[in-house]
């Protein structure tokens, strides 16, 4: 102690190191895993899609984080960090707990900060629980369905498993797709496989997907934009167990006190996952509906102009616009509002296709037409102008 | 270079048998103040305020319907979720000002009195008097952290009755298990306090102001909420202390989440390590002159 006694100066070299420790140490391990590259037998592209194609998996469970950056303009009530509503998910950083046996029973928690949202399937019946509003959505799926079942769209996105096999499913020859080594995800040894459209027009820079090793599951999907930075989507397990979990985390029981909503049998999973859609929608926005100086001669028709990562996808806009965009998250709730105030506040745009509304982000671009119409797709605002001016896009008889 | 004159005497004596007397007179000092009664008691008003209004109005969740603050809604259910919302609303501020208020004076408020060179001539080792202060600060921690949660449930089981507790998740459990897991919250939260009140102690090492050192651990607690609240620094927020103190929720899961609740007494462990230290740097070395 006597040189600390005599230089008392030496003394703040505990509490320095002691910082440097922890913070050292912290940032120390974050590279250690991160550059720690496992070295794995060379596995071709396709040779990684065939594992990811006849993977079986008995059951998982894990943590997954979901980064959204798309960019998009701040949305009223939605997107807030530690919400656990599902719209939430459109930006911001979220963590969700997911657990898997078998395609007829899953369960996917999307954790808020004092909230819930549980989504769970088991056998024919389909749960949503959010601990916020207290309520319990019921549903019974089709017999046939059942086995096929997926917890609904809006859990699809959610575990990169089947965000992946989305993803795959639409592999064409419009896509470059190679292997880059290996990564290490959630502390397992992974392949990455890389998607990178070919049409350079897309704003899709590329897809990167890292393949677990031993079970061929995919650990992380990223959605890298081609304007380049961080990716602009990320799902990534943080930890996973390939262990079957426990029965019980898929057995739901609604509490007494918490409404509990029927929603019946019947529903398609291929339809928008509504939770609240029962809400009485006195306030249906008027500003979303078909102008009134066209007269709605066209069905509700759809066509998809252009191909590959491309395409646009034409509709004619629905009276009820709460799922009216395929690449969004499903809009619930609130979100007929909401959907109003957001509308009026998308900048105008017109040209000799018409005159629009039109929402940018660093995937996709959404372009509302005067004349009741929305195209999506992952391009330029410029290529949608395009293509609301193409006559297969008129959507008319 | 007369700053330490103290430490070559006291290391050549015969090392005393480790006394709680200290301590205790160090407890009596916090406990005993009328003034941090007077604390303690608006800290136990809150959770008593809300269960009445939630009793008086009929339902937690208000006119509008789910627009009360986190647990409201569940406290017609459960008086449990009293103590749950009375800790909810006092994390963000009532809690960090009482530790706040008790670990600046731990040595400002001595040096503001005139006291401190009195208690290191008795004589009191330097490292030892911060060991001791820093106990009363951890006990006074969970004390408060207590106070709110014990008046909650008791006034939410004599206005609203016990019963089985619905988690976060939807699964309901024993009123026990609610109770060992409000346990367990709490002492989650008095982790986090802790550590507050370590940084309370340095920064009372470093004046004799104890006002002062109080609205500068505020400043703080109030600075590092509005840092976490700005999603564009998002790489910041694991390093904020205040970060972690919401995932206090975890514990509510069915199954229990424990990974933001690791990282949370980590950063708070790392926190109480830094500070203490720093503590021990600058009042070690300091003249004390008051």
């Amino acid at each position: 102690m006597s040189v600390l006694n005599s230089r008392p100066v030496l003394r703040w070299l505990v509490p320095a190191s002691a910082a440097l420790a922890v913070i050292g140490g912290g940032a120390a391990i974050g590279a250690l895993t991160a550059a720690a590259d496992p070295s794995l037998p060379p596995r071709s592209a396709a040779q990684l899609l065939v594992d990811v194609q006849t993977a079986r998996l008995d059951g998982l469970s894990g943590t997954v984080v979901q980064r959204a950056d798309l960019g998009l303009p701040a949305l009223p009530n939605v997107g807030r960090q530690g919400s656990s509503d599902l719209t939430s998910l459109v930006s911001g950083t979220h963590t969700l707990r997911v657990w898997y046996s078998g395609p007829d029973k899953a369960r996917v928690a999307l954790l808020g900060t004092l909230g819930e949202t549980d989504v769970i399937t088991n056998g024919r019946d389909l749960w949503i629980w959010s601990s916020r509003e207290n309520t319990a959505t019921h549903r019974t799926l089709p017999a046939d369905d059942a086995a096929k079942a997926t917890p609904t769209p809006s859990a699809d996105a959610l575990t990169p498993e089947l965000l992946a096999n989305a993803v795959l499913a639409a592999i064409e020859p419009t896509t470059a797709v190679t292997t880059d080594g290996s990564a290490k995800v959630a502390g397992r040894d992974a392949y990455e496989l890389i998607l990178a459209p070919r049409d350079t027009a897309s704003l899709v820079g590329s897809v990167r997907l890292a393949i677990d090793a031993t079970e061929h599951v995919p650990l992380r999907v990223q959605v890298y934009a081609r304007g380049g930075g961080d990716p602009a989507i990320e799902v990534a397990f943080t930890q996973v167990s390939f262990a079957r979990p426990n029965p019980e985390q898929f057995v739901f029981n609604p509490p007494p006190g918490a409404t509990v909503v029927e929603e019946g049998t019947g529903t398609a999973p291929s339809d928008p996952a509504k939770p609240d859609g029962n809400k009485p929608d006195g306030n249906k926005p008027d500003a979303a509906r078909p102008d009134s100086n066209k007269p709605d001669k066209a069905g509700p028709g759809v066509a998809v102009i252009g191909k590959g990562w491309t395409s646009v996808l034409v509709a004619r806009l629905p009276a009820q616009p709460a799922d009216d965009k395929p690449n969004a998250k499903p809009d619930q709730g609130q979100g007929l509002g909401d959907f109003t105030a957001l509308i009026e506040q998308l900048p105008k745009v017109s040209g000799t296709w018409g005159s629009g509304r039109v929402l940018t982000s660093r995937l996709f671009s959404v372009l509302l037409t005067d004349d009741g119409r929305i195209l999506v797709g992952a391009v330029s605002p410029e290529r949608l102008y395009q293509a609301a001016a193409d006559p297969a896009a008129k959507l008319g008889p | 270079m007369s700053a330490v004159d103290s430490p070559p005497a006291v290391a050549s004596r015969p090392v005393r048998r480790l006394s709680t007397r200290f301590l205790r007179s160090e407890l009596w000092m916090i406990f005993g103040r009328r003034r941090n009664w007077a604390g303690l008691a608006v800290l136990a008003a809150v959770p008593i305020l809300m269960a009445i209004a939630v009793k008086v109005s009929g339902n937690g969740s208000g006119s509008e319907g789910g627009s009360g603050p986190d647990f409201f809604a569940s406290i017609t259910d459960n008086g449990l979720f009293v103590a749950l919302a009375a800790l909810t609303v006092e994390l963000g501020l009532f809690l960090p000002i009482a530790v706040a208020a008790i670990s600046a004076d731990a040595i400002s408020g001595e040096a503001n009195l005139g006291t401190l060179r009195y208690l290191l001539a008795v004589p009191v080792q330097r490292t030892r008097m911060l060991a001791v202060k820093y106990t009363a600060v951890v006990i006074f921690a969970v004390s408060a952290t207590l106070v709110v949660a014990v008046t909650g449930i008791l006034i939410g089981l004599a206005l609203f009755g016990g019963g089985p507790v619905t988690l976060l998740s939807g699964a309901q459990v024993s009123f026990g298990e609610g109770l060992l897991r409000l346990l367990g919250i709490c002492a989650y939260l008095s982790a986090g306090l802790a550590a507050l009140g370590a940084i309370g102690l340095f920064v009372s090492t470093l004046t004799e102001q104890p006002i002062g050192a109080t609205i500068a651990i505020v400043m703080l607690t109030v600075a590092s909420f509005i840092l976490d609240s700005i999603p564009q620094i998002e790489w910041l927020h694991p390093y904020l202390l205040t970060h972690w103190w919401m995932s206090f929720g975890d514990l509510l899961r069915d199954p229990i989440g424990f990974d933001a609740i690791r990282s949370g007494l980590f950063t708070a462990g790392a926190y109480a390590v830094i500070f203490l230290t720093a503590a021990w740097a600058r009042f070690s070395g300091r003249d004390v002159t008051s």
